[in-house]
């Protein structure tokens, strides 16, 4: 039986999938996962699970975020306003504009492909 | 997908487990995945020789982790092979045992003194170092999640290996002319340890294809020259005559291959060499002594998911 398995390597930090690992049960499967993927890196947990259990979307099977026009909902379309007076306002924006220019890119490859 | 599409879309780390693969690249990524997890094995292997001829407790404590790395590297590796759908791990495991997996031509030689611990975890390490940086950037997605993480713990490895030079080679003047006899022995199979000119390598062209290669034998050779060549003169390793290093118009180095013993390699490549026979049978008889411990796990799998299916039912 295979089981994926996710790192987090401070407390609060979001997991992030690191491999997998063949057990015959979940005992076994965190121990062989304690082995294999946090013997050096810095670990403070791990979710083992089996990889059946995990379904995924891919951006073949969904339109994430959707195909119109949202720029209503963007931080970067109220450019009269100037977001410098908090600092946690100007962030917010900038990465906002950040994953708008990444989506922007992604439809770009779409429509060229 | 069929191969032409692959071969438009390839690029680093393009295509997964969703995706659905053609025969043709699956087997090819097989291949050489599976050669990469059988040269950790058998590098693992070779190298815990070590841990008994290292000289100080500091040495023996780093040899035994870094053999403990090699294993997780051939695990991991074992993993990225097996999502291609080809090969099952247990298959992979009884093909080495076998004689029919292949390895690095390295790892064909037994060893058996301290002086040839810097030929492998210097020299051999820093060339397969090389290689597998580049192949982080591979199409086949697993493979280069797994050299995050090898090239992350190889660091180790190598520094570990130029640290066993340094010291050997600060050492007597009879200690310095045992580790330069055992240079010479080993430099020639370092040079053929990135396999043979690009047009007698059966697999690249495929492989560079369809993004599984992104680097050439020869350039990865002439690399590690650039680069190792003024490490062991460093230390005072008088680079042999033959096989033949020339300058190249660009400045970079390269090395006469006819000077190299391509018979042998070839023989190796086979598994028919004598040293093969001798590695691989030393492998097999371990991995028939803890059968058990596989058997154990494998029975408790299906006692255990008939237990689920019992609990569920």
């Amino acid at each position: 039986m295979i089981w994926e398995v996710f790192r987090q390597e401070s407390a609060g930090d979001t997991y992030e999938h690191v491999g997998n690992v063949h057990a015959p049960d979940s005992e076994l499967a965190e121990q062989f996962a304690e082995v294999q993927h946090a013997r050096r890196m810095q670990t403070n947990s791990l979710w083992v699970v089996p990889a059946d259990e995990i379904s995924e979307v891919g951006a073949q099977d969904a339109a994430f975020g959707g195909r119109t026009d949202k720029s209503y909902r963007w931080a970067m379309t109220y450019n009269d306003i100037d977001a410098s007076f908090a600092e946690e306002v100007a962030d917010s924006e900038e990465e906002q504009r950040e994953a708008a220019r990444k989506r922007r890119e992604a439809l770009a490859e779409e429509g060229d492909a | 997908m069929n191969i032409t599409e692959v071969k438009e879309n390839a690029g680093p780390r393009e295509f997964g487990p969703a995706d659905d693969m053609p025969e043709e690249y699956r087997k090819a990524a097989t291949r050489m995945i599976q050669f990469h997890a059988n040269s950790e094995v058998m590098g693992g292997y070779l190298d815990k020789e070590f841990t008994r001829h290292a000289p100080s407790i500091d040495r023996k404590l780093a040899n035994t982790a870094k053999v403990q790395d090699e294993i997780g590297h051939a695990q991991l590796l074992f993993r990225a092979a097996e999502t291609l759908g080809v090969k099952t791990r247990d298959q992979m495991l009884d093909e080495l045992a076998e004689g029919e997996g292949k390895f690095l031509n390295c790892f064909h030689y037994p060893v058996d003194s301290w002086y040839e611990a810097p030929m492998i975890d210097f020299f051999v390490d820093g060339g397969a170092m090389r290689r597998q940086a580049t192949l982080k950037s591979t199409s086949w997605t697993p493979y280069a999640h797994a050299m995050d993480k090898v090239c992350f713990e190889e660091g180790f490895h190598v520094k570990h290996g130029e640290s066993i030079l340094r010291e050997l080679m600060q050492g007597s003047k009879a200690t310095q002319e045992r580790v330069q006899e055992t240079f010479e022995t080993w430099w020639p199979r370092i040079l053929q340890f990135f396999g043979p000119t690009n047009d007698e390598s059966v697999h690249d062209d495929f492989a560079q294809s369809v993004g599984l290669k992104t680097t050439t034998n020869d350039a990865l050779r002439n690399s590690f020259l650039n680069m190792y060549i003024p490490k062991a003169e460093k230390y005072g390793l008088e680079i042999p005559d033959t096989p033949r290093i020339y300058e190249r118009d660009d400045g970079t180095m390269a090395v006469r291959e006819e000077d190299l013993d391509w018979d042998e390699f070839w023989t190796i490549s086979k598994n028919e060499y004598d040293g093969s026979k001798e590695q691989i049978g030393s492998r097999r008889r371990r991995q028939e002594a803890v059968e058990w411990v596989r058997d154990a796990l494998d029975t408790w799998e299906s006692t255990d998911s008939t237990r689920m299916e019992v609990a569920q039912s």
